[in-house]
């Protein structure tokens, strides 16, 4: 099996600094997760975790601080409230919702952000490539 | 001539001297159904007054009031219109504080063509008819029974007929936005036949019609190709009913969850972790 390819959508403010401290602390973890920096979880449209999906992304993983933390104050509510429809429109089309994981990481939490990571590549992994799922049906 | 049909006749007859006009459907030369605006000096073309085939009105109001924004209107309504203004009000695409409501209640047969929930109005002050039950939709049922697999491979075997005519997104009372995502190149590819997978166009539109959709199921109905897409504007309907408490098109002032700030305790019935 191919290794499985994760973007993963980090805010700036919070996750992508709990990235820092995962790092600066050398933990360990998988590294299948390519980092894209945003200014916050609000900024994440469903479209640009579609499209993500589209360009082949197995898994897609939105970030940002904890509910009440948000940089923008409530930038994070945006997200809280657009995707997890997301994923139930992923479920009714038959993706598989595992597929799109939504979480909060502070910058303090380098471990939090590794287990996370960690949980999520392994949960990927069990899942066929998306790509292979995405064909016509001949016949 | 039947009988809703007489009923209606006589309340519209009863509203219009008050109003400058009156939107409803009316039959045309070809036999064919369109929307109307039935005028008093005008008295003859109520003859051509219809009530079926039903054909989406919403978008007839927002476009009548921008043309002649201080107009006083009469509206004839089913449920399905009722919630699509409503829902076009709190979007401020309507103005509905000149526009008299008259709720035309839904027979069985024709709940049961709609698959509809809510074949009733509930806001309009005068009404023909009498309002029945909502009815069982087996399609969603159906649907909903199917495992992952199941429901992928039956997306596959829909969507391989869309032609991607935008037919949905146009007859769609809850398409007013004057620029469209469907249209943006960044997220719908054109250029191919059928489309790629993952469907970019219909994922969209499912996300876009959250919250918004008051299934009137017109898109089923002008699909060319019969996708029955409202299925899943339905089940999101209800997943949007059960986070954040809203039902689309029903009360006046409740705010749609696009313009909440979640509240504490609201986040845990996202199924988030928090
Ligand atoms: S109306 Fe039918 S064929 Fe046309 S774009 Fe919509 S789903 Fe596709
Ligand atoms: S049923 Fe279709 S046409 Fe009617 S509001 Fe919902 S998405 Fe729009
Ligand atoms: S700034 Fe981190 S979620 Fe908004």
């Amino acid at each position: 099996m191919p290794e499985p390819k994760i973007i993963g959508f980090l805010c700036n403010w919070c996750s992508y600094r709990g990235a820092d401290t995962a790092g600066m602390a050398r933990l360990k973890y998988p590294p299948n997760v390519k980092i894209v920096r945003v200014p916050c979880s609000g900024r994440v449209s469903p479209e640009l975790v579609l499209r993500t999906f589209r360009e082949g992304a197995d898994g897609v993983m939105v970030l940002g601080c904890h509910i009440g933390d948000c940089h923008y104050s409530t930038g994070n509510h945006r997200a809280a409230k657009r995707m997890p429809v997301l994923k139930k429109v992923l479920e009714y089309s038959g993706i598989d919702p595992e597929r799109l994981c939504v979480n909060w990481v502070s910058a303090a939490e380098g471990e939090r952000f590794a287990k996370i990571i960690t949980d999520f590549t392994e949960t990927i992994r069990a899942l066929p490539p998306l790509t292979e799922e995405m064909t016509w049906t001949k016949g | 001539m039947d009988q809703r049909l007489e009923a209606l006749l006589q309340t519209i007859q009863k509203v219009l001297p008050d109003v400058d006009g009156i939107i409803g459907l009316k039959v045309n030369a070809a036999g064919h159904i369109a929307p109307h605006l039935f005028r008093k000096e005008a008295p003859a073309e109520l003859d051509g007054l219809a009530i079926w085939p039903k054909y989406p009105t919403p978008d007839t109001l927002r476009l009548i009031q921008k043309a002649h924004p201080g107009a006083k209107l009469g509206m004839v309504v089913r449920g399905c219109e009722e919630r699509g203004v409503v829902e076009m009000f709190k979007h401020a695409q309507v103005d509905l504080s000149n526009i008299s409501l008259i709720g035309l209640q839904c027979t069985r047969e024709e709940a049961e063509f709609c698959r509809c929930a809510k074949p009733y109005t509930a806001h309009a002050k005068l009404t023909v008819g009498e309002p029945i039950e909502g009815v069982p939709d087996p399609v969603t049922e159906g649907f909903l029974a199917k495992t992952r697999e199941e429901r992928l491979e039956y997306w596959k075997e829909q969507l391989v007929r869309c032609i991607k005519c935008y037919g949905c997104r146009n007859v769609c009372p809850q398409c007013f936005c004057n620029v469209c995502a469907l249209e943006d190149e960044k997220w719908v590819g054109t250029g191919w036949l059928p489309m790629p997978l993952p469907p970019m166009y219909h994922l969209v539109r499912s996300m876009h019609m959250t919250a918004k959709c008051v299934a009137c199921r017109e898109c089923e109905e002008v699909c060319p190709a019969d996708i029955p897409m409202a299925i899943q504007y339905r089940l999101i309907a209800g997943d949007v009913k059960e986070m954040f408490g809203y039902e689309t098109g029903v009360s006046m002032d409740e705010k749609p969850p696009q313009l909440l700030v979640l509240a504490e305790g609201e986040f845990e019935r996202t199924g988030l972790p928090h």
